[in-house]
């Protein structure tokens, strides 16, 4: 089930009425309803998986009670690596599994031995079991460095695992933030539902006609990128970063929004990056919920920055290295990974990694003024530059790619491949930067307007270019469900 | 809880409305003209009414119609004499020609060209060589003053019966439910964008639930299948002009030679009925000649398309 499906909006109209009218009085209820909701919610792509999630939870509810019980540094040690091995191994097997045996193979073939795959297998990738085994494993980690109490009550800490709205594509909850929601009773509340349908109004939006309106110009260049000149294959990976970007901000927006409906908040995972004055503030803003992942679970035990710039500098190589290893078993996301590192290393060296982290471009008047721009661009560029690699289906591809941008620029107008006008698109980007320039200060109030005239024509206009740019033709699907 | 399901509502409908005034403002969707069966057993449209023509879900290609008096898309009248030189084109939506304004239709392009000659547009959507035999046979003193006759006709679609008779299935078109919902722009803008069929998709998985699974081996024409197929369609052809004759002098047949199978036209030379073939006009075309969201002619199509009849008319 998807969220910019039909199905998904009668399931979320019958849990929403079923737990605010029927269960509220009783958390136990509302929590089991979450929890079959959840399961529901997942098992609607394939009901096998959930056999995962459930042994996930399980091995990492009995990690957390045995971290707890005991005092032994060791002990505590040795169950937390239960539930790394554990989690990491599902992820492994599903995921890596094939990459691994692959480059093996490779590996072997460019020494003049030629191998086989034999071993490779026909393993089909859970949705979001990267998310959810990160999740669980957040929880282990709590408990472990003794920031979080192990919780007795099983039902809810399955409802935390399989939470729906986040289950498949994040944010990565950590258990201290919607454990605790879980655990205690929520209240219903007109302005926390207002406050999601506009959230879940917003990132649809985003989905709809941000993100699957560009999808078939993107797909197209990268599939063809040989026929094409040097402007269109920099028109595609331009496009590509405002479609990734609408599509992973627009689900995320709907899955706070629809916990907010059940009275839940989830941590914002986007925070508008494309404003961003440097790659560090974009690490800052984009995927926040894996970027704090990784620096709390990864970067800080490995010392941060806290320790010589030589090893901070190979702290941040690996933390972008794992990084890009999480989206895909595939060298490009690792050679993605390894180029953001190269652009954050002369950041932080030159100590400018956190001078924007509490405030945002324009932050005291209505215009960005001329360095702002030439740095929001040019991160940009950065930004987009690297997706090649992120998109490309190899890396060889990505090379091609790149090397007909450098050695060969030319210019022709490029057309839509289903014959659209590109100019909607052109306007649409245009006024899609401008509105969320205008909106940049608050990820969470996408319709921060005082007058109610005002935020009705703001609706109407959302939901009128939502079927302008509706198109049942395309696929439909979130780009970070392959993750 | 009150609150928000009053609000939803009342927001909800707001919206709504809004949307359709947008819809309407901008002509983003199509108007449906009405249709009727004449007294002559004649499917056509209701005379005298006007409105606008869009494809695509951006309105991505917009024109106007106007419904003459005959019932037919055309900035004239149809009325011929004896005195006057007339042609008259008779076929489906390419002749129709909602797709383009109707003051430059294929007709009025011809017209153009040609002097003191009236085209008539004799277009309807769906009409077949049964639909065009009738309309002929049923208006015979109208279509007996016209010079030539121009019957455009695809093999494949338009020889499939032998017989004509009111096809009921566009008919249900007009039913006082369907004429409501047309009358609500935002559900037919939705409609043709495809916005209903998850809907709908899921009714007819839920529905075939409780229904026999229906054998779902489709087996493959064979050439003896196809062959067979073309001779049941030429024998509709002949038992079609049997019964509504045809006026070989005068009567022309517009046809794609393309994808039209060579017994056919085989057929046609045999028997002298004469015939134009527009594939190599727009064949030869460098700049496409059909819209971009749609298979009908676009504004170069129809003018090669008028070009060429007009020069292979000049020589009959």
């Amino acid at each position: 089930m998807v969220f910019n499906s039909l199905e998904f909006f009668i399931f979320l109209a019958i849990v929403f009425s079923l737990y605010w009218l029927v269960f509220k009085k009783s958390l136990k209820a509302q929590n089991l309803l979450l929890l079959f909701a959840s399961y529901l919610f997942y098992g609607w792509w394939d009901w096998r998986f959930l056999s995962l999630i459930l042994l996930s939870t399980t091995v990492d509810y009995i990690v957390g009670i045995k971290i707890d019980a005991n005092e032994k540094k060791s002990i505590r040690k040795s169950w937390l690596w239960v539930s790394v091995f554990f989690n990491v191994g599902l992820l492994g097997f599903f995921k890596y599994y094939n990459f691994f045996v692959d480059s093996w193979v490779d590996m072997f073939s460019m020494f003049g031995y030629n191998m086989e795959s034999t071993w490779t297998l026909r393993v089909i990738l859970p949705v979001g079991i990267s998310f959810y085994t990160f999740q669980t494993m957040s929880y282990s980690f709590d408990i472990y460095y003794r920031k979080l109490k192990p919780t007795r009550d099983f039902l809810s800490f399955a409802a935390f695992v399989s939470f729906f709205p986040q289950l498949v594509a994040g944010p990565i909850e950590r258990a201290s933030n919607l454990l605790k929601q879980i655990t205690n009773k929520r209240k219903f509340s007109y302005n926390q539902t207002v406050s999601g349908l506009k959230l879940i109004l917003w990132g649809l939006f985003k989905k709809v006609v941000i993100a699957d309106s560009l999808g078939p110009i993107v797909d197209d260049v990268f599939a063809n990128y040989a026929n094409y000149p040097a402007s269109t294959l920099i028109l595609g990976v331009t496009l590509f970063s405002f479609q990734v970007y609408g599509d992973f901000s627009g689900y995320s927006d709907i899955a706070i929004g629809t916990a907010k409906l059940f009275g839940i908040e989830l941590m914002s995972n986007f925070k508008f990056p494309n404003f961003s004055r440097n790659v560090a503030e974009y690490w800052q803003r984009w995927h926040v919920s894996l970027s704090t992942w990784f620096r709390h679970y990864v970067y800080i035990p490995l010392g941060g920055s806290r320790v010589s710039k030589l090893k901070s500098v190979r702290n941040i190589i690996i933390i972008f290295l794992v990084s890009g290893f999480w989206h895909g078993a595939n060298w490009t996301f690792i050679f993605w990974g390894a180029f953001h590192a190269l652009a954050f290393i002369p950041v932080f060296l030159l100590g400018r990694n956190t001078i924007y982290k509490n405030s945002v471009v324009g932050e005291h008047s209505i215009f960005p003024s001329l360095k702002e721009i030439g740095q929001v661009v040019l991160t940009f560029g950065i930004v987009t530059f690297s997706r090649i690699f992120f998109r490309s289906e190899s890396i060889t591809d990505a090379f091609a790619f790149i090397k007909i941008i450098i050695s060969n620029f030319t210019y022709e107008v490029y057309q839509h491949p289903m014959g659209y006008r590109m100019i909607d698109y052109y306007i649409l980007i245009i006024l899609f930067v401008i509105y969320e320039y205008r909106i940049r200060k608050d990820e969470r109030s996408p319709f921060k307007f005082k007058s109610k005239i005002v935020r009705f024509i703001a609706y109407t206009i959302i939901i009128l270019f939502m079927l302008l740019f509706y198109d049942d033709n395309i696929d439909r699907s979130f780009i970070y469900f392959q993750f | 809880m009150k609150k928000l399901l009053f609000k939803t509502i009342l927001y909800g409908f707001l919206i709504l409305l809004v949307l359709e005034v947008a819809i309407r403002v901008f002509h983003l969707t199509k108007d449906y003209p009405s249709r009727y069966v004449d007294e002559f057993n004649v499917e056509k449209w209701v005379p005298n009414q006007a409105g606008v023509s869009v494809t695509g879900i951006r309105r991505q290609n917009f024109s106007e119609y106007k419904i003459n008096s005959s019932g037919y898309n055309s900035y004239r009248e149809f009325a011929p004499s004896d005195n006057k030189k007339e042609i008259a084109l008779v076929g489906d939506s390419f002749i129709e020609g909602f797709h383009q304004h109707y003051y430059n239709s294929i007709g009025k392009k011809m017209e153009n060209r040609l002097d003191s000659v009236e085209v008539y547009e004799f277009g309807y959507a769906g009409y077949d060589f049964a639909d065009q035999l009738h309309l002929i046979h049923a208006y015979e003193d109208m279509f007996d003053k016209i010079d030539y006759v121009v019957l455009g006709l695809k093999f494949e679609n338009d020889l499939t019966r032998g017989e004509y008779s009111v096809i009921q299935d566009r008919m249900h078109l007009e039913t006082p439910l369907y004429n409501s919902i047309r009358k609500i722009k935002l559900i037919v803008y939705a409609q043709n964008s495809g916005l209903f069929d998850p809907v709908m998709n899921a009714i007819g998985r839920m529905s075939a639930l409780f229904k026999e699974k229906p054998n779902k081996t489709v087996k493959e024409k064979t050439k003896e299948d196809i062959q067979k197929t073309h001779l049941i369609y030429i024998e509709n052809f002949k038992s079609l002009i049997k019964k509504y004759g045809y006026d070989k002098k005068r009567f022309v047949l517009l046809l794609d030679s393309n994808i039209t199978p060579p017994i056919f036209l085989e057929y046609l030379n045999n028997n002298n009925y004469k015939y134009i073939d527009f594939y190599n006009a727009l064949n030869k075309s460098k700049t496409p000649t059909t819209l971009i969201y749609d298979r009908h002619w676009n504004n170069h199509g129809r003018h090669l398309i008028a070009n060429y009849l007009t020069k292979q008319l000049e020589t009959l």
